[in-house]
């Protein structure tokens, strides 16, 4: 709690160093330090629950719960896909924690090839937890350490209104193909990941931009709302149906959704004033 | 700017001003291009100059542009899924399309924003955006009426989700769609970048599916001021018998489709658009004899005439050569277009462009033609021009993989007007807005 507090006070002043020009909403930097606070929260507590889950994730592949492992590898991401624009902030723990295959050159076989991935594909592609236990023990170190850098992390303003745009890009770039979990196809619980981070930051500025563009604001929230109810037609018990479950219309209505949240969200820094 | 980059600039605009003058005197003197583009100084990112970035066509009219239009270098065919489902949306999806397209085929400057916030414009051609001889066709496939309730009575008679012909080997993420955008200019550049403004301007109601780029080799200009067909990559003319796009008797029969007849009374003055992604098997090609060749397409390769003519435009006269000693029965021009007043009822205006992609698994260059063209009656059209092909000797070197068939609406009339309004109108919808 103490560590939060000063990380609380720094944000405030990295807030008024960035923001030097007049806001085209007139939001005030001050006005920002609330809810970035709240995602400050809402990051760690994040975090957190990628440790805990990451932690009952990997002790199940290293025991050779083979089915147990399938099960938890969708929701055990989810807490990482919601935070990914600050998780992203370090790209050398991204790229160990959630690279796909074709980031690396040898691909499957390729040695810097580890962290969910890597193990989603020796898990539902080999179907064996064999060999696994080293990407396990990797995998569990660096979401500890990630969890021990947010906590020491001032979140840059840009970032986080910015991080609402990020997540939407990610998912209209690589994710919304069903590229992203393409042994498990656990994609919908990405998506749903994705679509929760972006709405948390998009929510928690909306009072700061609804009194000058409340059509702005109806409009994003219509095209969440939009990715709720279709994605709410897959909810399973445990979480989501497979991404080849997922019709071609919508697919199209989720591409749609994702394409016009990322145009406007684009804007959102701006509407607050931050460059 | 210091005062020498300043004189060196004029000198590099005076310099360019009199390209023209030295081009004709160094190809006077004999000098090779490659000596003439080296005496015309610069530096190696100046960007390439042309002349024609101010051509521009008109969009407004009773037919769409780009379609009797001459066609231009680059050429491309997107296609979209439609997310437009009530007349209220799909009203906004055909205004804003017609309010875009008729920014861009004009040119001009687009609007500046707080610098906060993401351009209005990709700004890839500049802060200001030359018209470049730009066209945007815009098509409707079946499945655009036929999954809305409230359209399907108003489809088309003859429109159609394309069917695999025999030869064909048809990749579903490269066919069909709901909306197929023709977009063709002076360069692929302009080309993008009025795709890239109606994806930023329409991402909720539309999705891009595919798209297929293409282009046409130029020619310089003949001295009488004469053309030619243009080439495909097989190395052949192609468009020699098409018929006159400036005689507008002759589209109103072939491409128009009429007044009266079967067809709903809002598609007066559209027309079917088909669009064939063909795979051209360029090396293999390249090792075929060129008598071969010539065989197989029925023209002679450098001029491009028939078998008996001199010119690309003769007429051959298959009545004379009733057993094909002239040329072959199974010669794709023979096969395509019998020549007979028959086979007038199955005139089409083709607008084709090449393209070329990569390379296959199997190391050969992924290229070939994307096919289009145009007909007011498509089943008369290309489906029975494509019935007669089928077999054809040529098929060893072609594999068509994608392509759709589309309904061209006719043209907005002036700037109240939008492409597909009569559509609307003739479902009984009230237009929401009275201005675009």
């Amino acid at each position: 709690m103490m560590k939060l507090k000063l990380t609380l006070s720094v944000s405030l002043l990295a807030v008024a160093a960035i923001m030097p020009r007049v806001a085209m909403a007139e939001v005030s930097p001050l006005d920002l330090v609330g809810p970035i606070a709240d995602y400050k929260i809402y990051v760690s507590e994040n975090a957190e629950k990628l440790v805990t889950n990451t932690k009952a994730f990997t002790d199940a592949v290293k025991a050779g719960e083979l089915d147990k492992a399938k099960a938890l590898f969708g929701s055990t991401r989810m807490s990482y896909e919601a935070i990914e624009p600050i998780a992203e902030l370090f790209s050398d723990l991204d790229g160990s924690i959630d690279s796909r295959a074709d980031d690396h050159e040898k691909a499957e076989k390729d040695p810097e090839f580890t962290g969910f991935h890597r193990i989603e594909y020796g898990l539902f592609a080999e179907n064996s937890t064999k060999d696994l236990a080293p990407f396990a023990d990797k995998l569990m170190a660096d979401v500890t350490e990630l969890n021990k850098r947010i906590t020491d992390l001032t979140l840059p303003p840009e970032k986080v209104v910015g991080g609402a745009a990020v997540l939407m890009e990610e998912v209209a770039a690589t994710k919304i193909s069903g590229e992203e979990d393409r042994y498990s196809h656990t994609d919908l619980w990405d998506f749903k990941a994705n679509f929760d981070g972006s709405r948390k930051i998009f929510d928690l500025v909306r009072p700061l931009v609804e009194k000058d563009d409340s059509a702005f604001v109806t409009k994003v929230s219509g095209n969440f709302d939009k990715v709720d109810t279709t994605l709410a037609k897959y909810k399973t018990a445990e979480g989501y149906q497979l991404y080849d479950k997922l019709t071609e219309d919508d697919r199209a209505v989720l591409a749609a959704a994702v394409n016009t949240l990322a145009e406007d969200l684009s804007t959102l820094r701006g509407k607050l004033g931050l460059n | 700017m210091t005062m020498s980059d300043n004189k060196l600039i004029t000198n590099r605009r005076n310099m360019l001003l009199g390209v023209g003058a030295a081009a004709g005197s160094a190809l006077a003197s004999g000098l090779t291009t490659a000596r003439a583009a080296e005496n015309q100084g610069g530096q190696v990112t100046d960007a390439p100059v042309s002349d024609k970035m101010q051509e521009r066509q008109p969009f407004y009219g009773p037919h769409q542009a780009g379609i009797v239009t001459p066609r231009p270098a680059a050429g491309m065919i997107a296609s979209f899924h439609v997310l437009a489902n009530t007349p209220d949306d799909v009203e906004r999806l055909f205004r804003t399309l017609s309010n875009r397209i008729a920014f861009l085929m004009a040119g001009g400057t687009p609007p500046a924003l707080d610098d906060k916030l993401p351009p209005s414009d990709s700004g890839l051609l500049g802060p200001v955006v030359p018209p470049d001889n730009l066209t945007m066709t815009v098509s409707l496939g079946a499945s655009f009426f036929d999954q809305r309730d409230w359209l399907a009575p108003y489809k088309p008679a003859r429109l159609s989700r394309m069917k695999a012909f025999p030869n064909d080997a048809l990749d579903a993420d490269l066919c069909h769609g709901d909306l197929g955008l023709q977009i063709s200019s002076n360069t692929p550049d302009t080309n993008i970048h009025a795709l890239r403004d109606i994806l930023k301007n329409l991402p909720d109601l539309m999705v891009l599916r595919w798209k297929q780029e293409g282009s046409v080799p130029v020619l310089p200009p003949k001295p009488d001021g004469s053309h030619e067909s243009a080439r495909n990559f097989l190395g052949f003319r192609d468009g020699s018998a098409n018929p006159d796009a400036t005689d507008a008797a002759l589209m109103d029969k072939i491409v128009w489709v009429p007044e009266g007849g079967d067809e709903p009374a809002w598609t007066h003055g559209g027309t079917y658009q088909a669009v064939r992604i063909i795979r051209n098997f360029v090396e293999r090609w390249d090792r075929t004899p060129l008598g071969e060749q010539e065989r197989i397409i029925g023209r002679k390769k450098p001029t491009g005439a028939p078998f008996g003519g001199s010119s690309e435009h003769d007429v051959p006269d298959y009545t004379k050569d009733p057993e094909g000693t002239v040329t072959p029965l199974d010669a794709h021009i023979r096969m395509a277009n019998t020549r007979t007043l028959a086979s007038n009822a199955n005139l089409i205006l083709r607008r084709p462009f090449n393209y070329s992609n990569g390379v296959s698994k199997s190391g050969q260059l992924e290229q070939g033609l994307l096919f289009i063209c145009y007909q007011a009656d498509l089943e008369k059209g290309f489906i029975t021009v494509q019935n007669q092909l089928n077999g054809e000797p040529l098929e060893e070197y072609i594999k068509p993989i994608g392509g759709g068939f589309f309904f061209t609406p006719p043209g907005p009339l002036d700037e109240t007007d939008f492409v597909g309004r009569t559509l609307l109108e003739a479902t009984g919808h009230a237009m929401t807005r009275t201005k675009s």
